[in-house]
């Protein structure tokens, strides 16, 4: 089964180095062979918007406009344990096989909210602390800005317990860059669709930094000592500050996602055609 | 009724080919150096839904025998782009469809284009759209 994904992954860089601009977060350039028939997305148009101005101090309040997928960071050093809870888990919503719980919607957890659809996000200030919102799923994640700590023996008797989006803390570096560092995430979700595991004990680092009115870019760094080596930067990603603040609904439903998987995915028979049985 | 691999009701179409498009799902199991043209096609259902939309619809084939076929196409944000609502198109309208059909032979695939009774054309996001 590993080596289908061994094959599924090279034709995916394959095909990542052959369309790396349909992944880009800059205006795609066309392909050989490719027909113009895609209108581009909001976040296209806002390519060359320009700066807009300098970023507001200490404000990232808004929707932003991201593309469809951040770039993924580093390769992860996995531990051993890391590397027996990789094996256990098999992407691809497509084959009969596969165990991603995104292929029946579950709760994409964090931080895969942050590597999974990321077209639209959005901030919003709250009295103590700031409101984070994920277009896809229509997620919300509170990030507390007011000095309290993360929770500590998360996961243990006693302790509190882990969630799908774990717990947030934030605070601002410099004039322009939010930090949020977030432990206590359900070791049940994946870092990314590749399937990375975490344990409960995992740090996240997000730094977004509004280097100007228009412009906003993000760096989601993890650190999770049961599963992997050293740190590693998981995704990085740029957003744009949508100009007529609007986002899609984006969402999906578990009954519609199931009604896929028996109506086109199985039947199609992506696992008949590699050869995994 | 029952499902029916490709037989001789089917109008196998040439489209280009075209350099294959990464998308965050696969295409691997669809047959996309040709296109089927399924005509007379009676939508069953039509599902506005992530990760992927899908159509259902009904085929004649040549001997009479409804055929039931599945087509899946980019999810509601890409096809909203191209034209596409969640009320595009309505069970028991009789349209056009043109597929990549799955390389196992089965009535699944993915949509080109489905071509609506007053002649618009609605056509798929990039993994599964190519110019005839």
């Amino acid at each position: 089964m590993r080596n289908c994904f061994a094959a599924s992954g090279a034709i995916l860089a394959a095909a990542l180095i052959v369309s790396s601009s349909a992944l880009a977060q800059d205006t795609p350039t066309r392909r050989p062979g490719q027909v113009d028939q895609r209108p581009p997305s909001v976040y296209e148009k806002m390519a060359n918007a320009g700066p807009g101005g300098p970023a507001p101090i200490h404000d990232l309040n808004g929707f932003w406009n991201g593309p469809l997928e951040p770039k993924f960071g580093d390769t992860p050093s996995l531990t051993p344990l890391g590397q027996s809870k990789f094996k256990l888990n098999i992407p691809d919503p497509f084959s009969a096989h596969s165990n991603d719980p995104w292929r029946t919607c579950d709760p994409l957890g964090f931080p895969r909210s942050a590597t999974n659809e990321t077209r639209g996000l959005a901030f919003a200030q709250m009295p103590q602390g700031i409101v984070i919102m994920t277009q896809y799923q229509k997620i919300w994640r509170m990030v507390w800005m007011d000095g309290r700590e993360l929770p500590k023996n998360l996961g243990t008797r006693g302790g509190p317990s882990s969630r799908w989006y774990g717990y947030s803390v934030g605070h601002w570096d410099g004039d322009n860059t939010l930090v949020v560092e977030t432990t206590g995430v359900d070791d049940k979700t994946w870092i990314d669709r590749r399937g990375y595991p975490h344990s409960v004990d995992m740090h996240v680092e997000e730094r977004y930094t509004r280097i100007d009115r228009n412009d906003l870019e993000l760096t989601v760094t993890i650190d999770d000592a049961k599963m992997y080596t050293k740190p590693f930067v998981a995704a990085t990603n740029k957003f744009k500050f949508t100009p007529q603040q609007q986002e899609d609904e984006q969402l999906c439903v578990p009954s519609e996602a199931i009604d896929y998987l028996n109506t086109i995915a199985i039947p199609a028979g992506q696992d008949e055609i590699v050869g995994q049985k | 009724m029952r499902r029916r691999s490709v037989s001789s009701f089917v109008y196998v179409a040439s489209l280009l080919l075209s350099i294959p498009l990464f998308a965050h799902h696969g295409n691997t199991a669809y047959d996309t150096s040709k296109a089927v043209v399924l005509k007379g096609a009676t939508v069953t259902k039509f599902v506005w839904g992530n990760p992927h939309t899908f159509l259902m619809f009904d085929v004649k084939d040549d001997k009479g025998n409804v055929v039931h076929w599945a087509g899946e196409a980019g999810s509601p944000s890409s096809l909203g782009l191209l034209g596409w609502s969640k009320d595009s198109v309505q069970p028991g309208e009789v349209i056009t469809v043109y597929m990549y059909q799955s390389k196992t032979g089965r009535t699944v695939g993915r949509l080109n284009r489905i071509v609506l009774a007053d002649g618009t054309v609605l056509k798929d996001s990039a993994l599964g759209y190519r110019e005839p």
